[in-house]
């Protein structure tokens, strides 16, 4: 071969060694996420070589953790982060569906069958599938008023795999509070109008939704107020720093009297940003006790911090620059980017503004605001990995939200989706294809039941048993999910457990292509280091 | 105040960096040792400008660098990213609140720590009872386990770092072997939010800074780190508009190892060409570090260096890079007539107006040093100094002749007659006599002097020759040892440092152009579709090429310019 001869250190696998080294690694990467799966699954500490702990129910975390090196894996692996970058869920289904179409797969190979005629059944069966998914799915209508409580079972379907039910309740509320909050009307929902800030105090059950802003600093100066009522608030990307001007100017001074004079000059420039902002607080304040609050992404420096002080003002310098966007959409008003032409239109409005100080930290509130279309999720708890942990799962919850809304649409979940397509494969479309490819879709049924199966199996039930009596209920019409508690059949519409639409379209869509793409392999060739040495 | 924020890139510019910052705990402590050499009481250096004060939950003050540090996971070893100041529990909790139902635990096998390691924190426990034993380990078995072995900068780093300051890059494990180009660096950013969680770290830092000087940036720009580097510099440009940045892209020997296939040479020549436009585009300064040879460079002439250990190179490139950071320190603490202890105060953006802004635009400046500078004694010691500066940027000429040439030195803890320390007016006088009597004099030298010279503390290489004093003078009939010495016999080291704007760098230049153009741009060029695979496209490329001809054209000899144009 010619390879050899180019490369005699390469390796190259054969047809049948290549394909097995393929399904024993997609095997070997669902048994270890398997048993996360589900609200019975079991959570991961992970205690790095320097004792750093790290707390996951995650499967992408967990991927991203693990230092995985055969390439078969890498490539399933990509395929389960890339389902959760597009659905934000999903990620250990996906591992689990690719391993389980393998497994099946392997059994129907060893008989003799070419992994080109299962492939053919795949994409049959997947089209199906799909085709079955959009007559299962649970249409929502959303218009100017979704309605929360679908929301809500969707978030806590998600939440309550990663946390405990308590904790998953109460942010419940909290995720479909906040997507509510920042979702306009005819236009997409941005996440990111979410802040999502975190302390290092109290308990995880101490979370709470701020209609509002926190930042992750205070002002700089003792002499201002660390706590205001009826606040005017200034957004602005203005430097009120002196700096020398342009870097590159290639200047020198020629003496100290020439120095003296650019720097004065400078300085003069932001005193007189400092004075615009001052007159415009005078103006809106005299006569009443509102108070004045500038937000500024840029710096302010110590003279301008003075001067402000003096008015009376409130002044946060290098605020992140998407807080800029934020406290708009939250307190109102506008970002400005020059003081030259501010008015009082260009403010916003809060409540209240205070800062809290932990330690070093300073945290500022913005509060009490009319009308926000931005807010923050506090996040508290102990220790980081904790805060860590919960903060993974409110952006689960969050993306489920937002997912529902746009997808109009949820899939009944426990089990009962997967349960009912793999019935409607098995009774409804093996029939109609012709020969072998029959054996594809058979395959590609049995892999649904994974879910189901691993759900079963997490809880300390017997997965015979389950899967029969589910397959049972199915076959009576009667659409069911699994009680994990029981193992009983389950309505899952009656318990409020739902799945999101484009997760579950994801993985029947994802899965049985990266599958498929394995199973074809002729060969595997790879210069350099030998791969069947035990990793 | 003046304050300047550090940045460390990628695994070499770590280990710079560790060696750097145990340079200034070494200067703090010393400062406050009743029992230390009376030229650190007074060093007249203001430490706020690099570090930061702060206060842990419990209302403990601390004192820490002011930096942010980027690496692979893994990469820091025993020391958690945490740091150990804030007391983030060190213990494994017993039990986990946010799940009820099982647990499984993974723990990965504990990194021993090194007998440096062990004593540090010893230390630590001593100072908090202080009837403690004394330490069981002498200094020598100390230097000796370091000598032995080194995997991670964090084993010989004695500095308390903040909890936000060392960030590790999820996902990507210790394997530099695989990410050493462009577009893995690229690719590793563009999933998720990690480009943005490292701005933010740079951000709670530049909050606290009334007045920031100047970023300093140091970078391993050898592999996917450079791309993870200037992504954050274009949003540093972005944010902090006029603040001036000044790079280090730091190389250690091995990074030059050659694998002689022909892809991987045309890989690597794309590399570096597309790393260095980049990261030239969004700084104001570049400062290439790091030789294919450091021990048989004539820089480290009074060294033993092995050019496999990173511990051993990035000591001395720390040296330098500590060498110039003095001026930055000088300001705001000194009144103008202590000129003997200090003089020459500059910021950050002064070195880079007075490199690059002079008479023509180039940013890339050669970095000379002498370690250990030679004392100012006798006739033309002042030429002699100046003789013993040697490169260590790559790829440059040397023996240029260059009329437009400036420069900025810094001379630190030089010995004058007698032994004594020379003043900082002392060493200005004689350097600037030398200068008269050369012929190759550049049109511009800044010089800036200290008194207090380099201390060498414990965590560093036994790399000194035996001519090399215990004050870091050469010895006039040293022992016949044949023993390296080290930080015990080796206390301080006078130091001498110069960046250079010449024409010198042109090799440097030329070379980067020259690899765009051949395996990037000319037509049927062999790695035109690798580059395409890092996200540049043809524009972008010839963009890179004009920007590098600018700055070719700007150096070369103006008559050759000027014939062109005819």
């Amino acid at each position: 071969m010619s390879l050899r001869v180019l490369n005699p250190n390469a390796e190259v696998l054969n047809k049948s060694a290549a394909l097995h080294m393929n399904i024993n690694a997609a095997k070997g990467l669902q048994d270890v996420l398997k048993t996360n799966l589900g609200p019975k699954g079991t959570i991961k500490m992970l205690v790095g070589g320097a004792g750093d702990i790290k707390l996951t129910k995650d499967g992408n975390t967990l991927l991203k953790e693990m230092q995985i090196q055969n390439p078969t894996a890498i490539m399933i692996a990509r395929t389960a982060v890339a389902q959760d970058d597009i659905s934000g869920d999903g990620t250990t289904s996906t591992v689990l569906f690719i391993g389980e179409l393998m497994k099946q797969s392997e059994r129907y190979i060893d008989e003799g069958m070419h992994p080109r005629v299962l492939v053919d059944g795949f994409e049959i069966a997947k089209r199906a599938t799909l085709q079955f998914l959009e007559k299962f799915k649970t249409p929502v209508v959303m218009g100017e008023e979704p309605d929360k409580e679908i929301l809500k079972m969707v978030a806590r379907t998600t939440l309550r795999t990663k946390l405990y039910e308590a904790l998953a309740d109460q942010l419940t509320d909290i995720v479909v509070d906040a997507v509510l909050c920042i979702k306009k009307a005819e236009e997409g929902i941005d996440l990111f109008m979410v802040e999502i800030m975190h302390m290092r105090h109290k308990f995880d059950v101490d979370t709470r939704l701020v209609e509002g802003l926190v930042l992750d600093h205070g002002s700089r100066h003792p002499d201002m107020k660390r706590r205001a009522e009826n606040c005017y608030i200034l957004t602005c990307n203005v430097s009120l720093e002196y700096e020398k001007s342009e870097i590159n100017a290639g200047f020198f001074y020629s003496n100290a009297e020439q120095r003296e004079a650019m720097v004065s000059a400078e300085r003069r420039q932001v005193d007189e940003r400092v004075q615009k902002i001052i007159e415009l607080k005078n103006k809106v304040c005299s006569g009443n006790e509102n108070n004045f609050v500038i937000i500024n992404q840029k710096g302010i420096d110590p003279p301008s911090l003075d001067l402000l002080a003096r008015a009376g003002i409130i002044a946060l310098r290098r605020a992140k620059r998407r807080n800029m966007e934020r406290l708009v959409l939250a307190c109102g008003g506008e970002a400005v980017n020059s003081v030259d032409d501010i008015t009082p239109d260009c403010l916003g409005w809060a409540g209240l503004v205070y800062e809290h100080i932990l330690g070093e930290e300073k945290y500022t509130f913005v509060e009490n605001v009319k009308n926000p279309h931005s807010c923050t999720i506090l996040i508290k708890g102990p220790n980081d990995h904790t805060i860590a942990q919960i903060k993974d799962a409110v952006r689960d919850g969050l993306r489920s939200v937002k997912n529902t809304i746009e997808d109009e649409a949820v899939v009944l979940g426990a089990g009962a989706f997967e349960v009912a397509a793999r019935q409607f494969l098995m009774n409804e479309v093996k029939k109609t294809v012709q020969g072998r490819a029959q054996l594809g879709v058979e395959a590609f049924a049995n892999a649904l039941l994974v879910v189901p199966k691993t759900l079963a199996e997490n809880s300390g039930l017997d997965t015979q048993d389950v899967i029969i009596s589910l397959t049972g209920e199915h076959d009576r019409g009667n659409i069911v999910g699994l009680n994990q508690h029981t193992g009983e059949p389950i309505d899952p519409q009656m318990e409020g457990i739902f799945d999101n639409y484009s997760v579950k379209r994801q993985i029947v869509n994802s899965g049985p292509v990266i599958a498929s793409q394995l199973l074809l392999v002729d060969e595997v060739i790879r210069a350099g280091r030998n791969m069947r040495k035990p990793s | 105040m003046k304050e300047i924020v550090t940045v460390q890139v990628g695994g070499f510019a770590n280990f710079v960096g560790s060696h750097f910052w145990n340079f200034q705990d070494e200067l703090l402590g010393l400062a406050e040792d009743p029992c230390a050499d009376s030229v650190f009481k007074k060093q007249h250096l203001d430490m706020d400008v690099l570090y930061r004060t702060g206060e842990t939950q419990q209302g403990i003050l601390t004192y820490t660098p002011r930096l942010v540090s980027i690496d692979f996971q893994g990469s820091l070893g025993s020391m958690s990213s945490h740091g150990t100041l804030y007391n983030h529990e060190p213990t494994i909790p017993s039990d986990i609140t946010t799940w009820t139902a099982g647990v499984s635990t993974h723990t990965a096998e504990r990194h021993k720590k090194n007998l440096f390691l062990q004593s540090l924190y010893e230390e630590q426990d001593r100072t908090v009872d202080k009837s403690g034993p004394q330490g069981e380990y002498q200094d020598r078995d100390i230097v000796e386990s370091l000598g032995k072995g080194v995997e991670f900068w964090t084993d010989f780093s004695k500095v308390h770092y903040h909890p936000q300051s060392l960030y590790e890059l999820s996902g990507l494990w210790m394997d530099a072997r695989e990410f050493d180009n462009y577009g893995i660096g690229r690719d590793a950013l563009s999933h998720g939010l990690q480009g943005e969680e490292i701005s933010e770290r740079l951000r709670v830092f530049v909050e606290e800074c009334d007045r920031v000087q100047g970023f300093q940036f140091m970078v391993d720009d050898s592999g996917g780190f450079s791309a993870v580097a200037s992504e954050l510099l274009e949003n540093i440009a972005d944010e902090y508009s006029n603040t001036p940045v000044l790079l280090y892209a730091l190389r250690a020997p091995e990074s030059y190892v050659n694998l002689g296939k022909r892809k991987q040479t045309i890989l690597r020549s794309l590399h570096d060409a597309v790393s260095f436009s980049r990261l030239a585009s969004y700084c104001h300064l570049v400062v290439p570090v790091g030789l294919p040879s450091l021990s048989t460079s004539r820089a480290s002439s009074f060294f033993c260096i092995e050019d496999e250990r990173p511990y051993h190179c990035s000591a001395v490139y720390a040296a330098a890079l500590h060498s110039i950071s003095l001026p930055f320190r000088m300001g705001s603490l000194v009144p103008t007539a202590d000129l003997h202890y200090v003089s020459g105060a500059v910021d950050v953006g002064d070195v880079v107006r007075i490199l690059s802004g002079q008479s023509r635009s180039n940013k890339v400046a050669i970095l000379d040093m002498a370690m250990p500078a030679p004392s100012l004694t006798g006739k033309e010691s002042g030429e002699r100094l100046l003789n013993n500066l040697h490169p260590v940027t790559p790829e440059i000429t040397e023996d240029v002749e260059d009329l437009q040439a400036v420069e900025t030195m810094t001379i630190h803890g030089v010995l004058g007659p007698g032994g004594h320390p020379a003043s900082a007016s002392e060493v200005k006088d004689t350097i600037h006599a030398a200068y008269e009597h050369t012929s190759t004099r550049p049109k511009f030298c800044h010089l800036s002097a200290a008194h207090s010279p380099l201390p060498i503390p414990l965590p560093f290489p036994s790399i000194f020759k035996n001519v090399v004093g215990q004050r870091g003078e050469l010895l006039e009939n040293p022992t016949a040892s044949p023993l390296l010495k080290g930080s015990l016999e080796v206390h301080s080291v006078p130091m001498a440092v110069r960046l250079r704007s010449s024409s010198a760098i042109l090799p440097y230049l030329e070379n980067r152009l020259g690899y765009l153009r051949r395996y990037g741009v000319d037509r049927g060029a062999p790695g035109a579709e690798l580059v395409r695979s890092w996200g540049f496209g043809k524009d972008e490329l010839e963009d890179f090429g004009e920007a590098l001809s600018k700055m070719i054209n700007e150096l070369k000899p103006h008559s050759e310019v000027s014939s062109d144009s005819d």
